[in-house]
């Protein structure tokens, strides 16, 4: 940033991009996209580095872990020529940051996958958890998580409190350090809202049914059973006086409230200082802006990789000169190897897409008078029917239909459209520009797509049938023809919209992940084998590989922490509880969180969990078998009291509670190796 | 921005929770570094939270184009996913070596053993241009330096130039002659020809001859103008270039010495060196070999390894192999010195010679043979590493023989290694041999 050179090129770079990104923006209004202002800004290589490190801001805390990140970053740009292409950070306006290196049609790129990424941080409603939440207002006109100011506000507080000669800057760093180690450990599915100390359930928002809430989502028993368990609603019908009166899942806001520190000097719990009360809050608010990103890695991802792909793609925006480029770019990302979130969400959405518009083709198609799920199949001819539902010749070729375009038909804009004929907007480059989001979604229809060929004649019948069940005048239509003149082709796009509303990572790959998916993509699941004393490959089967991958995105993915009781043993001791849903902790981190979580208690802490054991003698007769032993479950509670950690066994009843019973994430099969 | 510091400060951190380096070579995993990058182990710099026990979790992965059968091994899972493009809140990840190239670990083993070993420079490997500080005569044009030349031609001109108005008026001194008038102008530093005086002479009308009484009359009188003085008022109408007076640019001529280094590891591998005493050897020799090499600007190795006969093996087979035979140590040097002979002049090449074994040897072998080929072959250093972890030798008195022989000297070191814990007094009693 530095060199006047460098400047300059930044200049040059950022002049050629002013018009796609005015463009870009445009182009996703059009598509019914509604994202957040961007600023778009130009930095090298270094800087990007640096802003990748720092979470997407330009300023945060002074902290360690960004220098690892950084160095982290660096090293793979180095060695394994990584590329950073974009970054956006969750605000309003969101700030975007485009390499300077970057060739042009990768900044088109970046740009039209940052307007996808600004678009859901405003709409989807788990980002509202925090930002209709959160103490700091931004003003009133300007909705927003106020997060660029928010960060460097947090900075300038931690940064102060380093400088402050009265506070030993390690105590500030060793004090973060604790509380980054229980940062996962808030309450994802609830409203931020900032602790009062010893204001007792600050946080709990009264006034929402969870359980309605919950069915709204419209989720399979087993999610709901996992993400919401029975302690989850056990509160609600109880009238218990314990402290606190329900399990709490936000770790970090109960130690603000009711923590204390532990003074080496006096051996005692003493109240905690100012700052450490603040940077508590300060890190448990940052936790909580965060969350939300983390809870949705697939779906905003693979949005603003299908966006990306349609506007990039399919609307030309990249130009022709640039296509190679781009395409090369985006087989690139998508192509990456593992579980990558990019094709998973991309790939999810498409299904989405897809399956809506399937469904509103075949809703249509059952009102035709004598036309059932039964007969569908032979009465109609589908390929016919995928014939019919192509895009005029107008509609795929705007520039050469110009003339005889009708203003008056609603796919079209016709003030652009007369814009267009004065010559004052350019066709050839954009052609969208004179049509409406009704006319882009036929132009872009999804069942009208090579790729997506056999998608319509794949419905199966039972498909047809759980349609057929709802629809009522099912003789509206005379005819096939008639049927099909009303299909709607924004179907699939407002659905899309809606899902990206109100869902997250778990219930969106709950609802759309098929057999089909995992089959076409190879993905499997795999065990640990104790004969073996290696990961084998456990199951193929799609719903194994579908809950195995649900473990991965439920609550982030770890394992689901909440406190107990703060008054345990009636000596003032903290329980927390390990909910136990088949897949037992690493107990060794454990012990050093719990370590932390004293620092933050200021007296004894205990940890109740459930591991699982062998038995000597299972394994030995195992082993004679040649077979896996069998674990045995054990309930076990933690201890640690500043200076030594105690592990005591305890009774099943004491830990029953927190085995959940209904899910299983173990894919082992019976009969292995 | 202030990640620099928090760079600085990871550094710190990662630095203080790496495992100690001594701790690291006498028990860490050597295991996990390569010839030219050292991984230490550092203890969590990555900070705890509540996860799942990795074995207990399984996970989903995927295959390469087709589906894996049940029951085929997955190799290690990655954690993370091919992310490459950087998310906001997303960090960490598992972080459990600190890495380090063998500059930084010479750096840091020369700190914790209060080492200072200097790296000798051998072959002048090449002469390279310094910068253009040098002058030469002639040159090509586009060298002329041509601030020396304008200033050499001014000084030329004012060392040249005289008042002549003055010299003239001495000509019209009363019976003066030319030859009175150069006499009197040479003794009084002004620089004129003899020539120049003469036809100015010859130029004077006869009626200006005589004006003055004497050559002192003439001085009171006329007032000698400095060249200085002149060229302001008048300006120099020419300055004199003279092909002397011309100095071309040149560069410098700097040799650069190659520091490199030829280190041969010897080992016995005959079969009574056992597993425990293979591996003492080798807790010795890589962070020697690590070490030699962050020092020096390249680094060779060779590896020996000998029973009753010396072969050379590659690093990989090096400290696994074991054979039954008897030993001759001196074999081994027998086929350094070919090999030093053959590939590394001690001219060109710093040697090391690290030599690893029980110490046993067959008889009189140590005394004949051994120790005439480690006097004969010039090296920077021979060690002899002695691993006797059982602590009993009946015959094994190879390096006391040798230790006896070279007392004291500073080119000749033996160390003895009974068990992890000796590895880093060794290692420094190697090291510092050499400087004393």
């Amino acid at each position: 940033m530095s060199t006047i050179d460098n400047r300059t090129d930044a200049k040059e770079t950022a002049r050629r991009l002013r018009e796609p990104v005015t463009e870009a923006r445009t182009l996703a209004r059009k598509l019914g996209l509604d994202p957040y202002p961007v600023n778009y800004w130009i930095v090298d290589h270094d800087e990007m580095n640096q802003l990748i490190a720092y979470g997407g801001f330009q300023k945060r805390y002074p902290h360690w872990r960004w220098g690892m990140a950084f160095d982290r970053q660096r090293k793979e740009g180095q060695f394994l020529g990584g590329k950073a292409f974009e970054i956006v950070n969750n605000d309003n306006p969101a700030h975007a940051f485009l390499q300077e290196s970057n060739a042009l049609a990768d900044q088109k790129a970046v740009i039209t996958h940052v307007e996808a990424h600004a678009d859901f941080f405003g709409n989807n409603e788990w980002f509202g958890l925090f930002t209709d939440g959160q103490d700091q207002t931004p003003a009133a006109d300007r909705r927003g998580p106020n997060a660029t100011a928010m960060l460097a506000r947090h900075a300038d507080r931690i940064r102060g409190f380093m400088e402050d000669p009265e506070i030993d800057r390690e105590a500030v760093e060793r004090w973060i350090d604790h509380v980054l180690c229980l940062e996962d450990t808030i309450d994802h599915h609830a409203a931020y809202a900032p602790v009062e100390p010893e204001r007792r359930d600050a946080q709990e928002a009264e006034d929402r049914d969870p359980e309605g809430a919950i069915e709204e989502l419209d989720l399979s028993a087993e999610v709901t059973g996992q993400v919401f368990d029975e302690t989850f609603f056990a509160d609600h019908s109880e009238e218990e006086t314990g402290f606190p009166p329900e399990p709490v899942e936000d770790l970090v806001g109960f130690l603000a409230a009711h923590g204390k520190q532990y003074d080496d000097a006096a051996d005692r719990a003493v109240e905690m200082t100012d700052w450490q009360r603040e940077i508590l809050e300060i890190l448990r608010r940052e936790a909580y802006y965060f969350a939300p990103q983390k809870m949705t890695k697939v779906m905003n991802e693979g949005w603003a990789a299908y966006w990306e792909s349609m506007m990039m793609g399919e609307e030309a925006f990249a130009g022709t000169d640039e296509f190679l480029t781009y395409a090369d770019h985006q087989a690139r990302v998508l192509g990456s190897g593992g579980l990558n979130p990019y094709k998973l969400g991309k790939e999810l959405w498409e299904y989405v897409q897809n399956r809506t518009n399937r469904r509103e083709v075949l809703e249509r198609l059952l009102r035709v008078e004598g036309i059932t799920w039964r007969n569908l199949e032979n009465e109609v001819d589908l390929t016919a029917v995928r014939e019919r539902l192509a895009p005029p010749a107008w509609l795929e070729n705007v520039p050469g239909w110009l003339e005889s375009i009708d203003p008056d038909d609603p796919r079209v804009d016709a003030e652009a459209l007369s814009r267009a004929r004065d010559g004052e907007v350019d066709i050839d480059r954009y052609p969208w520009k004179v049509l409406t989001y009704e006319g882009l979604a036929q132009r872009h229809y999804s069942l009208v797509k090579p790729q997506n060929r056999s998608f319509l004649e794949q419905a199966s019948r039972s498909e047809l049938e759980s349609i057929a069940r709802y629809l009522f005048d099912d003789a509206r239509y005379d005819s096939v023809g008639a049927a099909l003149e009303d299909v709607e082709y924004t179907r699939g796009w407002d659905r899309m919209r809606e899902i990206r509303e109100s869902h997250n990572d778990v219930t969106f790959i709950d609802a759309f992940l098929t057999g089909e998916f995992v089959a076409a993509n190879d993905y499997f699941a795999y065990e640990h084998s104790y004969k073996t004393g290696d990961f084998r490959v456990s199951s193929t089967d799609p719903e194994d590989v579908k809950r195995k991958l649900m473990l991965e995105f439920t609550n982030f993915g770890k394992p689901m922490i909440v406190v107990e009781d703060g008054n345990y043993d009636n000596s003032g001791e903290l329980l927390v509880a390990h909910q136990y849903n088949g897949v037992m902790l690493d107990v060794d981190e454990a012990t050093d969180v719990l370590k932390r979580v004293f620092e933050l208690w200021g007296r004894p802490v205990n940890l109740l969990t459930i591991v699982k054991e062998f038995d000597d003698h299972d394994v030995e007769v195992a082993r004679r078998r040649d077979e896996e032993p069998e674990s045995v479950e054990v309930g076990k509670r933690l201890r640690y009291d500043g200076d030594h950690v105690t592990v005591t066994d305890v009774e099943w009843e004491t830990v029953e509670h927190l085995a959940a019973e209904d899910v299983d994430y173990d894919t082992k099969p019976d009969e292995w190796l | 921005m202030g990640l620099r510091e928090d760079l600085e400060r990871y550094r710190e951190v990662g630095e203080q929770r790496r495992q100690d380096l001594a701790e690291f070579i006498q028990y860490g995993d050597l295991g996990q570094s390569r010839a030219d990058e050292v991984r230490i182990p550092i203890k969590i710099v990555d900070l705890p939270e509540f996860v799942y026990d990795r074995r207990d979790r399984g996970g989903v992965g995927q295959g390469q184009g087709e589906q894996p059968d049940v029951g085929d091994p997955v190799g290690q899972p990655e954690p993370g996913d091919g992310d490459e493009k950087g998310d906001p809140g997303e960090e960490g990840g598992e972080h459990d070596y600190y890495e380090m190239d063998p500059d930084e670990f010479a750096r840091e083993l020369d700190e914790e053993l209060g080492l200072d070993l200097e790296p000798k420079g051998k072959t002048v490997v090449e002469e390279i241009e310094g910068e253009f500080t040098d002058v030469a005569r002639t040159g090509p044009s586009s060298t002329l330096d041509f601030e020396t030349l304008f200033k050499r031609g001014i000084t030329r001109k004012l060392a040249m130039d005289f008042d002549e108005e003055y010299v003239r008026a001495a000509l019209k001194v009363e019976g003066w002659g030319p030859e009175e008038a150069f006499e009197w102008a040479r003794a009084d530093g002004i620089p004129v020809s003899l020539g120049w005086i003469q036809s100015e002479y010859d130029d004077l009308p006869p009626g200006e001859r005589g004006e003055w009484d004497s050559i002192d009359a003439m001085e009171t009188a006329v007032e000698r103008e400095r060249a200085v003085d002149r060229i302001r008022r008048e300006g120099i109408d020419d300055v004199p270039f003279r092909r002397q007076d011309e100095r071309y640019r040149y560069p410098e001529t700097i040799e650069r010495k190659e520091r490199n280094v030829v280190v041969v590891n010897i080992r016995d591998v005959s079969g009574s060196m056992r597993e425990k005493k293979r591996e003492l050897v080798e807790r010795t020799f890589t962070p020697l070999d690590w070490y030699l090499q962050g020092k020096y600007d390249t680094a060779e190795f060779v590896y020996v390894a000998h029973d009753a006969d010396a072969w050379e093996v590659d690093r990989e087979g090096f400290f696994g192999i074991r054979s039954g035979g008897g030993t001759r140590i001196s074999s081994a040097y027998e086929l350094t010195q070919e090999i030093f002979e053959a590939e590394y002049p001690f001219s060109e090449w710093n040697r090391y010679v690290l030599a690893a074994g029980d110490s046993e040897n067959s008889s009189d072998d140590t005394e004949q043979r051994v120790i005439p080929l480690m006097e004969e072959i010039d090296a920077n250093l021979h060690a002899y590493v002695e691993t006797q972890p059982s602590g009993e030798a009946i015959n094994a008195t190879h390096a006391e023989e040798v230790k006896r022989h070279f007392g004291g000297s500073d080119d000749v070191a033996v160390a003895f290694v009974n068990e992890p814990g000796d590895v880093i007094d060794a290692i420094d009693e190697i090291l510092s041999t050499e400087d004393q």
